[in-house]
This record gives C-alpha cells, structure tokens and sequence, in this order.
C-alpha cells in the first residue's frame, strides 16, 4: 500500500506525491503515521514535518493548521508551510534572534502571546534545517 | 471669422508687395473659405473642439500638431496600463487557482467534521449567533483609480449598507481595506471606523491575517455580533458585482448552511449567497457526500471536537477573507484593463480626427500659398 501526502497552504501546494512515512506533530505531541493508518483528524502544531521517502528523510516547518489521515491519504492544511532546503538557515537565524529579543521586550499579555508564537515560528524554521537525519 | 483669418493670412506673407494684395485678397476669398469650411462639416460629431481649434489657422496647426501629439502620449500611457492590468490579471487569476484546492479541502474537512460533530455539544467562539446590536463592515476597496467605476461601485454599496443598517436602528463600524477606502472614510469623520488597512499589491495569506486578527478580536470580544464582508466579486473579465457576505458568526456546518435566520441579512445577500456560492458549492458539496461514504464512519479525533474547531475555524476565517481579497483585485486589474482599453480606443479616435483636420488645413494652407505664387506671377506678366 502507498501512503500519499498532500500539503496545503492558502497560497499553494507545497507538496503532493508519494510518500513511505511522515512524523507528524500535533497539538498532543508527535505522531508517527505509516500506510494503512487508521483514520483521525488532528489539529496540527507549529512544528516539523518529517517525511521519509526510501531511506530519505526531509522536513518541513509547519506554521499550524490542521491534518485529515485516512485510506492512505493524507491532507495538511496549513497557514504556511516551508521545505527545510528552502529555508535560508542566515535569515531564519536572525529572525530567531530577533524574535526572542522580542520576547524579552515584549510588555502586557497580548503582545507576550505574539511574541511567543513568533519565537516558536522562527525556532520551528530554524529546528526544520538543523534536524539530524 | 474669415475676415480674420483673412488679414491673417495677408499679414502673414510679408514677402507679398502691396500692389498685389488687393486683388490676392479678392482673389483667395471664394477658394478659403469652402476649403475652411469642410473640416467642420465633416465632423459634426466634434464641432466644438474641432472648430475651436480650426479657428486661427497658423496657431491652430501649431495646437493640432501638439494636440495630436499629446493624444497619442496619451495613447501610449493607456496602453501600456492596459497591458499591466491585463499581465497582473493572470497572476491574479493564477493566485485564485493555486489557492483553490486549500480552499475546497478545507471545506470539505469541515463539511465532514461537522457531520460527525453534529451529536456532540460543541461551543466555538467563532460560530456564537447572538442577537444583533452593532455590526462590522469590511469594505475591500482598491488602492488606485483609473479603473472605471470600480471603487466607486463598492463603496456606493457600503454606503447603502450603512444606511440600511442605520433604518432597522443598529450600530456598525467599518474596518477599511485599500487606499481609495481610507481616503474616502477618512473624508468622512462621522462614519465610525475601526481600522484602516492597506491592501498590498497582492494579496498574500499574511494580509488576510490581519484582517482575520481584527475581526477575531472584535468578535470574540462582543464588541460586535455580526461581520460583514463587502468586496467585489469577479464574474469574468468584463463582469463583477459588488457583493454583500457574512463572515462571521461562521457557520459551524460550513458555507452550505449558511441561511441564517438573522432579521439583519437582507434579502439581497441571500440572492448573493444564492448565486455566488450555490453554483460553487453544489458541486463541492457533491463531492463531499461521495467521499463521506467511505471515509466518515471510522474517523477518530486525536485531540477534542473543540480543539480541533479551534484549529479549522480560523483557517477557514482566512481563507475566506483571503478569497475575497483575491477576487476584488482580480475585478480591480479587470475593470482598469477595460477602461484603459476603452480609453485607448478613444484616443485612437481622437487622433484620427484630428489628423483628418490638421491634414485639411495644412492642404488648404499649401494651395492658399501656390495661388499665391500663381497670382504674383501672373501679376508680373
């Protein structure tokens, strides 16, 4: 049985092909799902993607959203979504080091809110091309 | 009028002796004047701006030749906006199709979500119907003129709106989107508004995020009960309609049961709801049903029905206003590629016109000067 992935985002399609496994985080932690999968819908966290094809592994940074698995389809939708090889690893470690000065910065409940969800976007981007394959 | 020109004329060759001037004069009158004449009758559509610049005839060819020269920049100005337009409507276009399959799968997933959700008791901030007391407005404008009656068309539509809601005794605020609005609602100091947005030159997830943010906060904070969005819809290139959709409370069954019993709607955004959406989602949502079949019954919810609401709804919310911020400026770059082209056919008129009467003239100045030359000639033999 094959496993199809497909991922979403407003703007495009980031990815639509074949895939053997992915690990998926979701609101209550990691998931691993491999063909034959029973079928549940999840919200997704901001977080990786790890997609294995053969013995490849690739991430993906995941901006939140959510996932559909069943009948060996997968549907990602999501606000955003970047292929770790996309991602320039100079900007998104500034833009990491800017978020968390933010955060420092960062005065009443709201704009803590804000500034924490951009530091976790920036360290999911930064997470995306360091990870260990 | 030929008197004048006539002493024009004549003080105009100071090369001529004086003996020969009188009988030139006498001479030249009967062939001047049907010559000056026939531009005028031949267009009688122009005959004031054509005859006015016919009148002085040095000055006016000296005006012709500058007037034509200023309608044909002005040719070349209109086009090549027309050309624009038409290359940003594809990438417009292009941006609508990329982000349908989002959009239709999203749907679909809450179509079924809500199917199975349907026994549980559920309570989403986004989807709380309350009674009506205030009511936001978005207005999506443009952020350009030059596009025919396009921003014109969507804020006479708000303005509508605001005074249909000011006769059932509501409250409302507007939240602008694009340049032409703000300038228009900032003129306007009594309209209460809320925010003012600019809408970028195209349309990204980003811009729909704060809107989207806006909105969420006004509503979840009750500050209004009711949110409409006010955009124009592309129809097809020579076609859009300003249109009337309510964005929020959502639906929680999605766009299909969108019918709500709000005394607030009018009619009219039913009739929207009708057209614009029925015939898109008729077969969305017959695409659903086949799929529920074999996919619905086993589906298990990893984390709870309202978590997971709390992760579609939003989504929804920005795609929606994401899709409404693609379609008027796919209407916007539609309605100035046909202005412009409607403007470069004029000009293309103009010019042929007044080629026409510059020619005339000019050819009635030569035969003028060869009867001249003719009549001093003779009058030296």
């Amino acid at each position: 049985m094959t496993l199809n992935l497909c991922v979403l985002t407003p703007n495009r399609i980031v990815w639509d092909s074949e895939v053997k496994e992915i690990i998926l985080s979701t609101n209550s932690g990691q998931i691993g799902v491999l063909p034959n999968h029973a079928p549940i819908a999840t919200a997704v966290d901001i977080g990786i993607l790890r997609i294995r094809l053969n013995d490849q592994w690739l991430t993906m940074a995941l901006m939140g959203g959510f996932a559909r698995i069943g009948n060996n389809e997968i549907t990602v939708l999501v606000n955003d979504a970047e292929k770790g090889s996309d991602i320039d690893p100079q900007e998104a470690q500034q833009t990491l080091e800017i978020a968390e000065a933010n955060l420092r910065k960062a005065e009443g409940k709201r704009q803590t809110i804000e500034a924490n969800l951009a530091l976790r976007r920036a360290r999911t981007r930064v997470e995306a091309i360091n990870v260990i394959s | 009028m030929s008197c004048s020109n006539l002493t024009m004329w004549v003080s105009s060759k100071p090369s001529l002796s004086d003996s020969s001037s009188l009988s030139f004069r006498s001479f030249l009158s009967p062939f001047q004047l049907p010559s000056q004449n026939s531009p005028i009758s031949s267009n009688p559509s122009r005959s004031s701006s054509s005859s006015s610049s016919v009148t002085p005839i040095h000055c006016g060819l000296r005006e012709l030749r500058g007037r034509i020269d200023s309608v044909k920049n002005t040719q070349k100005i209109t086009e090549a906006m027309k050309l624009v337009a038409a290359a940003k409507v594809r990438r417009a276009q292009e941006a609508v199709v990329n982000g349908r399959p989002f959009s239709e799968t999203l749907v679909e997933v809450l179509y079924n979500i809500n199917e199975q959700l349907q026994t549980e008791d559920i309570d989403a901030p986004l989807t709380n119907v309350r009674p009506v007391k205030k009511v936001a407005l978005v207005v999506v404008t443009g952020d350009r003129g030059l596009c025919g009656g396009f921003n014109n068309a969507i804020i006479k539509k708000a303005e509508a709106r605001i005074s249909e809601l000011k006769g059932l005794g509501l409250d409302y605020t507007v939240i602008s989107v694009g340049k032409k609005g703000n300038s228009y609602f900032l003129r306007r100091p009594y309209i209460p508004v809320d925010k003012f947005l600019e809408g970028g030159s195209l349309p990204t997830a980003k811009e729909a995020q704060a809107i989207a943010d806006d909105v969420f906060s006004l509503f979840v904070s009750e500050e209004v009960d009711k949110v409409e969005l006010l955009y124009t819809k592309f129809v097809s290139l020579v076609k859009s309609d300003p249109v009337i959709h309510t964005l929020l409370p959502l639906s929680p069954k999605g766009e299909i049961c969108d019918v709500n019993g709000n005394c607030v709607d009018a009619a009219e955004d039913e009739f929207f709801r009708l057209t614009t959406k029925e015939g898109k989602l008729t077969v969305e949502r017959g695409v659903v049903r086949t799929e529920t079949v074999d996919f619905s019954p086993i589906l298990q919810f990893e984390q709870d029905p309202v978590q997971i609401l709390d992760a579609l709804l939003p989504l929804y919310l920005n795609s929606q206003i994401l899709r409404a911020l693609q379609e008027s400026l796919a209407s916007e770059l539609a309605a100035r590629m046909s202005a412009m082209s409607n403007a470069t056919d004029n000009a293309m008129e103009l010019k042929k016109t007044l080629s026409i009467v510059y020619n005339r003239q000019r050819q009635a100045k030569i035969t003028g000067e060869i009867l001249e030359i003719v009549a001093g000639a003779n009058a030296l033999e």
